[in-house]
């Protein structure tokens, strides 16, 4: 009788030990997934909140078929020019021409500097044009005409 | 004194048994329950990483073709910290509340996933549509996004 009680609570100890084992790892694992992604949620809502940017010109160029958008980075973080889109009339621009404070070659658009976007065989003037930044920060404003 | 020894060793097999099938049926539960536990970790952790921009220009007269084939379309960016699949089994429409099966998504970027800073270009067929005021609820992974415009 007693190697029969001993042994079994043996057996059952052994087993409680690798349950609680095994539900410790996932919980803990678990727990720090969903830690993490909120603190990643917690520090892009902080960018989004320190980004601002404001447009200063947003020319058509009838003669040339092209558009100048000239943006200022008013916030306090630094931007990817790869991340920014520009929205014409609601159509997505892409294959245009970045520089940054005369750097063409710059992916970083840094605090108080100035982006300008050249987009070309733009054949009507689009009238609006949008800008929006990686963390989704946008800014709109209307065309002004030349020829 | 022989059949004592006897009946002793069956009732030791018999616990051992017994203490070995509670054992195996209570890992087992704990071993499912632990996976759950960790998929709905991942779950939440997946939603907490999205997040999804509609970046369209609502005072734009080109959102919805009136003259054409009757689309209305959206661009939506990624902003969120988790690659996301650009396909319409990802996002959830409803159009002025009616849930919307007929769209189609374009990736606007190298690559085959909707990674973050990308944009995907939503088009949703929806001929017909009277002119007024009108809504456009995305539902991308737990995140929802209303889109209002003008026809």
């Amino acid at each position: 009788m007693g190697f029969s009680v001993s042994g079994s609570a043996a057996i059952i100890f052994v087993a409680a030990f690798i349950g609680f084992g095994m539900f410790y790892t996932a919980t803990a694992n678990s727990f720090e997934r969903v830690t993490n992604a909120r603190e990643a949620s917690a520090d892009q809502a902080l960018e989004e909140a320190n980004t601002g940017i404001r447009l200063d010109s947003v020319v058509y160029n009838s003669t040339a078929d092209s558009l100048n958008v000239t943006a200022t980075n008013t916030g306090s973080t630094s931007l990817e020019v790869s991340e920014v889109d520009v929205l014409a009339n609601n159509e997505y621009l892409t294959g245009y021409r970045t520089a940054v404070e005369g750097d063409t070659a710059t992916d970083l658009w840094l605090p108080a500097e100035r982006l300008v976007v050249n987009a070309t065989g733009i054949t009507t003037d689009p009238g609006r044009v949008k800008v929006v930044t990686g963390p989704g920060v946008s800014e709109i404003d209307t065309t002004t005409e030349v020829s | 004194m022989a059949s004592v020894s006897v009946s002793h060793l069956i009732i030791f097999i018999a616990s051992m048994m017994i203490a070995a099938s509670v054992a195996g049926v209570f890992t087992e539960s704990v071993g499912r329950l632990s996976n759950a536990v960790s998929d709905q970790g991942l779950d939440v952790s997946g939603e907490v990483r999205t997040d999804v921009e509609i970046i369209s220009d609502s005072g734009s007269s080109a959102v919805y073709d009136s003259e054409g084939d009757g689309n209305i379309t959206l661009h939506v960016k990624n902003t969120g910290s988790q690659d996301l699949a650009a396909d319409p089994g990802q996002i959830d429409l409803f159009v002025d509340g009616t849930f919307v099966s007929d769209f189609g998504v374009t990736l606007l970027a190298d690559g085959a996933s909707w990674r973050p800073g990308t944009v995907v270009r939503v088009e949703i067929s929806q001929p017909g549509l009277s002119a007024g005021d009108h809504r456009v609820k995305l539902i991308v992974n737990g995140d929802e996004e209303v889109f209002e415009f003008r026809v």
